[in-house]
């Protein structure tokens, strides 16, 4: 047991507590969020920067060759950072009742289990058990559809973890490794057809959560039906850890696999990014907007990742991680927005910028960080894993980067609508708790964005052992 | 040592920090001082750090082989002087202008963003650094052309202009794509090393030269993106003379100088460089012709005299494009601001067709507007007849590209920017007052600078001289841009080719001054000035065939993509019999649900391990 394991189950036990006896109030979960924030910036502190730190293992069921197994690289370090920063900011900000911010603690547990197991039977256990609090968050404060948004989520990713259930069986008994253990299964990579077929049972229910074309479908319903504070929205984006499941798990288990459908996943990538980027021009209110946004930037990160190179993946990494920061702060400023006028709609209420300068001008961060302005947390990320895409291939590259001027089309009209034009209301400025809000989240994409070294560095290392799984130079 | 340089970009961005958060409780003009003394002190700084040699100073792996690395050298400090020069005067002339608007500090703070922007897009020695100042002056462009945001013009310039920039700015990041997957490296000094060794001249150079070309032909506004420039004169007039006159727009040329070992490699890139040139300053020109907001006439001609600068890159004459950029730089800055003070004098009017007769009530602004006119429409001696001659002269005889074609098409050129500079002037300053406010000269903040420029408009042009006369520009610039062998023609012929500019400039002006005094314009030019009022319909072209589809397309995928949900025919099945299972129970019995799906995931668990 070491400080890993306890930051790891520290939300969820103050979860459970919130959620039993909701008295404990918002400073409660204040402390649990920030705390367990401040201990995952702590561990990064003392973090060696090389290797696998905080590890545990313990047989689970030994015989069946599952064991609890968790410990951090520098991915999985990069990615509790942004994952406890953005919940953190979250229970902070959002005007959510208190049990909901209860299933959202549990929830951070699940996220943090995923990007942390070095199991692959574990993983699946935290994969799964997000599940349960994301939908309970969706069925219990949702929307008026969101029995409809419920039933299609659940649907979508269960569906998608059958075939990856069966996928992580079969890596480990056809490729012959002793247990699900990270290196075990590494030790023996899949060949041959067998390969194909793991590659492609993962691929399901990664593609869910990624997400990719057409296996998005669920993702807009989910966040037009949650709750107005955005912080249902906020973990939901936590939970698109596809990018990282197909860079820790499928691609370096299954590399054969992967190789002889890279051009189509490419090519699915590129359209994923071009086609959520356009189809966000069509969306007539924030949460739809935001949410093909999203998608459109994950199809960046998968195009970087599926390239197959050092560069894609850095920059495939450093996407997700940004974009929990960034989406996630916009969904939590969506939320704000919709507490002052009451409506998600992009239109109706103009001209905001007037009596709300400050909260303009932190929108107007969020959303240049969103289109991948230089300078912010965007940028760093798409820029690398354009790198590597061009190595794959220059015109699915150039096909996917159409989004960028998409991008700046569908956010920019948006803030317009919202913030400038005649005023027809005024609202309050932003207030001193949410000026606190403000500060954790410009800091955060600020650093992000200006000095990415600080955790490009850190990626490099593993993005050149990834590639060289895929006879890519370093 | 090195680290003075970044402070050259870190000044103006403290100021925007501060004025940003702070700039609200400040009283006019404290945010007007502070943000002018702070591009001061980064002019003194670069100054002293040009003189001392230059200066280098860089972050190693900034992005994982990409430096975070900035270089003051002859070029890039030609543009820090330019930027930092002009720049200070500009912000003390928005001293005046901005007064008692609302959002006095706000400008300040915009302005301050813009130039430590533009600093990093100069300074920088790697793309990807030039990349951040690239789009970083897009945002300042974007926040200062929409300004005045309550107004829905402005609003929609301003968002115009931001995306027409990206569709270049794609270009630009392929281009590096390209280049790192070529080179390796994104070092601008590293890049040129290897060109200029001629170790390596690899296949996909054309193509990397053009895709960096299609970022400038975004940012200079050159055809076919030059649409969002006339629009950006929405904003503050201060705005119009920085950005999209003096500096920013000036950046793609700097691009292709910077990238100058790159483009003399490839010719046939090179040659489209001076086509599209061309065809820009031929649009430019007709269309300032028919415009009747003061500002939009010398927008047009910025577009056209950016053209000229492409021209005059495309022949490989990179030092020549840069003495346009530089004299471009003062005339240009100069006739905006003085086009600011006629609007300050006349309460906010820009049409002028409610002007004239502005000789009188503005005893100084006519003479800064006098010598802007001129210089624009290369009256001898000016600066911007010499920059201009130059720019002939390399489209006869600079490289492979130069031709006759080039050559009487641009001094075409040159003859209807002179009429159409009258044209400005003389509807403008000569005649009878046609409006009905109280004109009034500007304060003395508003016309100082507008003295130095003057000044500047005047003499800048004599570092740049033909032979037998020294040439302070060519050599200064030398060691940074690459160099062109060439069969240098006689003096006789060099100075016959400078009498004919003279020439013709000087008729063109005469016939301007004499045309538009006319009471009734003939009707074929009454023609003429009505399609080129309406830009020759470029933007309605655009609108129905590009813009409007492509937006139709997003509600269609939107839409659709709603559908798409319908698609998964068996999944709906499949969710409509579980909802119509699951209606009878009551919202709270949902966890029970969930809590199945975890225990039947750890059930089938079980199951596959054990079995």
């Amino acid at each position: 047991m070491n400080l890993a394991d306890i930051t790891l189950f520290l939300p969820l036990l103050a979860g459970i507590a919130l959620v039993v006896w909701p008295g404990l109030g918002r400073a409660f979960a204040l402390v649990a969020s920030g705390g367990v924030f401040v201990l995952a910036l702590a561990m990064f502190l003392l973090h060696p920067k090389e290797g696998i730190a905080y590890l545990t293992q313990a047989p689970l069921l030994g015989p069946a060759g599952i064991y609890y197994a968790v410990g951090l690289d520098n991915a999985g370090m990069f990615l509790w950072l942004a994952v406890t920063l953005t919940v953190f900011l979250g229970v902070w900000m959002a005007p959510a009742p208190l049990r909901m911010v209860g299933y959202a603690l549990m929830m951070e547990t699940g996220l943090l289990g995923i990007f942390a197991s070095l199991d692959l039977v574990l993983f699946y256990v935290f994969f799964e058990f997000t599940l349960i609090p994301a939908l309970l968050m969706l069925g219990l404060y949702g929307g008026r559809e969101r029995m409809q948004a419920l039933y299609t989520f659940a649907l979508f990713t269960l569906v998608g973890s059958l075939p990856m259930l069966a996928a992580i069986l079969a890596a480990r008994f056809l490729g012959g490794a002793e247990s699900f253990l990270i290196g075990d299964l590494q030790n023996h990579p899949l060949k041959g057809v067998a390969a194909s077929w793991v590659f492609l049972g993962f691929f399901f229910a990664l593609a869910v959560k990624t997400p990719l074309f057409p296996l998005h479908a669920w993702l807009p319903g989910f966040h037009q039906q949650n709750h107005p504070s955005g912080l249902a929205d906020a973990m939901g984006t936590l939970y698109k850890v596809g990018i990282f499941a197909f860079f820790r798990w499928a691609m370096p288990i299954a590399p054969e696999g992967f190789q002889g459908l890279q051009p189509l996943l490419l090519t699915l990538a590129a359209f994923t990014a071009i086609y959520a980027a356009w189809a966000a021009w069509g969306a007539k209110d924030w949460k739809n907007l935001l949410a093909y946004g999203g998608i459109s930037h994950m199809g960046l990160a998968a195009i970087g990742l599926f390239s197959g190179t050092a560069e894609g993946a850095v920059g495939a990494l450093f996407l997700l991680g940004a974009s929990f920061i960034y989406t996630g702060g916009m969904f939590l400023f969506v939320g704000l927005l919709f507490e002052r006028t009451g409506t998600m709609e992009i239109g109706p209420v103009r001209g905001l910028a007037k009596s709300a300068p400050a909260l303009a001008a932190l929108g107007m961060i969020l959303v240049m960080s969103m289109i991948g302005l230089p300078g912010l947390a965007g940028f760093p990320g798409e820029f690398m894993a354009l790198l590597g895409a061009y190595k794959a291939s220059p015109w699915l590259t150039f096909i996917a980067f159409l989004s960028i001027i998409a991008a700046a089309a569908y956010a920019l009209t948006a803030y317009q609508k919202v913030f400038h034009e005649s005023e027809n209301r005024a609202v309050p400025d932003l207030t001193p708790r949410e000026w606190g809000f403000a500060v954790g989240v410009v800091a955060a994409i600020a650093l992000l964005g200006l000095y990415p070294k600080l955790f490009t560095q850190l990626l490099q290392p593993l993005a050149k052992a990834f590639a060289a799984l895929f006879g890519g130079a370093a | 040592m090195g680290w003075l340089l970044l402070l050259t970009i870190l000044l103006p961005l403290l100021g925007f920090v501060l004025l940003g958060l702070f700039g609200k409780r400040m009283k006019e003009p404290l945010p007007g001082v502070i943000a002018s003394g702070l591009v001061l002190a980064s002019l003194v700084l670069g100054a002293v750090l040009l003189a001392g040699g230059g200066a280098q100073w860089a972050i190693p792996d900034w992005l994982p082989g990409i430096a975070f690395s900035l270089n003051l050298d002859h070029l890039s400090g030609l543009m820090l002087l330019i930027v930092t020069g002009v720049g200070f005067l500009i912000h003390v002339y928005a001293i005046g202008y901005m007064h008692a608007d609302a959002g006095f500090s706000r400008f300040f703070a915009y302005l301050n963003l813009f130039i430590a922007m533009m600093l990093t897009l100069v300074l920088a020695d790697n793309y990807v650094v030039m990349f951040i100042g690239w789009e970083g002056v897009g945002l300042a462009s974007y926040l200062l052309i929409g300004f005045w945001y309550q107004d829905r013009v402005n609003a929609d310039s301003a968002r115009k202009a931001f995306i027409v920039n990206r569709i270049g700015d794609l270009g630009f990041l392929l281009g590096m794509g390209l280049l790192w997957a070529m080179f390796g490296t994104l070092g601008i000094s590293e890049i040129n090393a290897k060109l200029e060794e001629n170790l390596f001249i690899p296949a996909g150079l054309g193509l990397a030269a053009f895709l960096l070309f299609a970022g400038a032909v975004g940012k200079s506004a050159q055809v076919p993106l030059m649409v969002w420039l006339p629009d950006a004169m929405a904003g503050p007039t201060p705005v119009s003379a920085l950005i999209h006159a003096a500096t920013m727009v000036t950046a793609g040329v700097y691009l292709l100088a910077r990238s100058s070992f790159l483009y003399i490699n490839v010719p046939e890139v090179s040659l489209w460089i001076a086509i599209l040139g061309l065809l820009t300053a031929i649009y430019g020109a007709l269309s300032a012709f028919g415009q009747q907001d003061i500002k939009r006439i010398v927008a047009y001609s910025t577009l056209s005299q950016l053209g000229f600068m492409f021209v005059a890159a495309g022949m490989g004459a990179y030092w020549i494009a840069l003495f346009h950029v530089l004299t471009h730089a003062f005339f240009k800055a100069l006739l905006f601001m003085a086009s600011g003070s006629v609007i300050h004098a006349l309460g906010g009017e820009q049409d002028i067709r409610k002007m004239g007769g502005m000789w009188r009530y503005l005893p100084q602004t006519r003479w800064h507007a006098l010598v802007g006119a001129l210089a624009l429409g290369g009256f001898p001696l000016l600066s911007g007849f010499w920059s201009k001659d130059a720019i002939l002269y390399s489209t006869l005889f600079y490289s492979v590209n130069s031709s006759v074609v080039f050559y009487v098409l641009l001094l075409a050129t040159a003859f209807l920017t002179a009429m159409y500079s009258m044209r400005w002037f003389v509807t403008v300053f000569l005649g009878q007052y046609r409006g009905h406010e109280h004109p009034h000269e500007s304060p003395k903040v508003m016309l100082f600078p507008n003295h130095l420029l003057a000044l500047g408009a005047v003499f800048i042009g004599f570092i740049g001289l033909p032979e037998p006369f020294p040439n302070l520009l060519e050599g200064f610039l030398a060691p940074n841009l690459a160099h062109l062998e060439y069969e240098k023609p006689s003096l006789t012929l060099e100075w016959t080719l400078v009498l004919i500019s003279a020439l013709v400039a000087l008729a063109g002006l005469y016939l301007g001054y004499r045309f538009f005094q006319q009471k009734v314009m003939p009707t074929w030019y009454a023609r003429f000035a009505q399609a080129s009022e309406h830009s020759f319909y470029v933007d309605q072209v655009y609108n129905t065939f590009l813009v409007n589809p492509l937006k139709s397309l997003g509600s269609l995928l939107f839409d659709g993509d709603k559908g798409l949900l319908g698609g998964f025919g068996w999944l709906g099945t499949l969710t409509a019999g579980i909802g119509s299972l699951l209606a009878r129970l009551e919202t709270g019995y949902i966890r029970f649900y969930a809590a199945g799906l975890l225990i039947g995931a750890v059930l089938l668990l079980i199951w596959g391990v054990t079995r």
